[in-house]
């Protein structure tokens, strides 16, 4: 390992803690871990002329136990099993319709606008968390880095007007809520939730799960659609 | 030390399940990651009771506290991508917004519709 990485490594775990407490103590949804610890991470890069191939090697190194924490989703699943099975139904079915809406109209508009393929494919997963979304992009020959942006764009949109918006149209019911957030804005929306009350956020929490998984199921069916395949 | 023995141990549970998960989305060609696969893998075992949360939950619940964290280098590739934003800005733009509230909405409106279905 060399000096630089050993840098690029101390940088992204300052930027990760330091954007993390500011999160801890203000709990704004602007305050985003993802997006403002890239930005400064990417700002350190640009003033001290590093090039983004001189992070990979770092980059490698920190995401190498991603895969196994993404597993571990599992665990909160099956701690609230209980919950889902109770309204399986109108979990399972609203959960697949907005996985799938979402794939199908964010495709659709993106190619529509002229978007080269590589970047259509990188927005049809944008609305599940960044493991899922990455991977299921890298399928359809998604660039990861746009993946991981269109999922913090969608996910801060959600928390920001999700709630406000679920409002507006008369959607009360405390699952119906979560669920809503959890699909369509992943961790973020989850968070977003948990702050409404304890049902929202479980079911916010499922539902972010439950997405991803019906995301990696519908993709070949949206991809064949839109005619990406 | 118990502790962080246990933890390490379980992580090497954890990873064992996303490597064979892998391999098998590899193996077969299925269209869905490893990742994906691990998850269904876990929690089919915990419901068979083949696994119990005790045997995974200290380094599960560490990771997915930090979960975050793993998404921020992999952010700083944006560096390298900041012309799509500037070439397609409107589209990216309305295609996100569009894409996030109709689902919001399909979403919520269907489950307070079919819970309160059930619950009448």
């Amino acid at each position: 390992m060399n000096a630089t990485t050993i840098f690029c490594i101390a940088i992204t775990l300052a930027a990760y803690l330091g954007v993390r407490r500011l999160y801890l103590r203000f709990r704004h949804p602007l305050l985003n871990v993802v997006a403002l610890g890239a930005a400064l991470i990417i700002t350190a890069l640009v003033v001290l002329r590093i090039p983004y191939s001189e992070y990979v090697p770092a980059k490698n190194i920190m995401t190498a136990l991603l895969g196994p924490a993404t597993v571990g989703l599992a665990v909160p699943l099956y701690r609230h099993r209980s919950l889902l099975l109770r309204s399986a139904p109108a979990i399972l079915g609203s959960v697949a319709l907005g996985a799938f809406l979402a794939m199908l109209t964010a495709g659709a508009i993106a190619k529509l606008g002229g978007m080269p393929q590589d970047v259509v494919a990188s927005i049809l997963p944008k609305g599940v968390t960044i493991p899922f979304a990455v991977e299921i992009a890298a399928i359809y020959k998604g660039i990861p880095a746009l993946t991981a942006a269109f999922v913090v764009a969608t996910g801060t949109l959600g928390s920001l007007l999700g709630g406000w918006l679920l409002t507006l149209a008369r959607v009360r019911d405390p699952m119906a809520r979560g669920l809503a957030l959890g699909t369509v804005s992943h961790g973020q929306g989850t968070a977003t939730a948990l702050m409404e009350g304890e049902q929202q956020g479980a079911m916010a929490g499922l539902a972010m799960i439950l997405a991803g998984i019906f995301t990696a199921g519908f993709a070949p069916l949206a991809v064949w659609m839109l005619g990406l395949g | 030390m118990t502790q962080t023995l246990k933890a390490l141990g379980q992580l090497a549970l954890l990873w064992a399940i996303y490597q064979g998960s892998s391999w098998f989305a590899a193996f077969t060609g299925l269209p869905i990651p490893g990742n994906v696969i691990g998850v269904i893998l876990l929690f089919t075992l915990l419901s068979l009771g083949v696994l119990k949360l005790k045997h995974v939950e200290l380094a599960a619940d560490f990771l997915l506290k930090h979960l975050v964290f793993f998404f921020v280098p992999i952010a700083v590739g944006l560096m390298e991508w900041g012309g799509v934003f500037y070439d397609y800005g409107l589209t990216l733009l309305l295609a996100i917004v569009i894409s996030a509230v109709l689902p919001l909405l399909a979403v919520g409106g269907l489950s307070q519709l079919l819970n309160k279905r059930r619950g009448a």
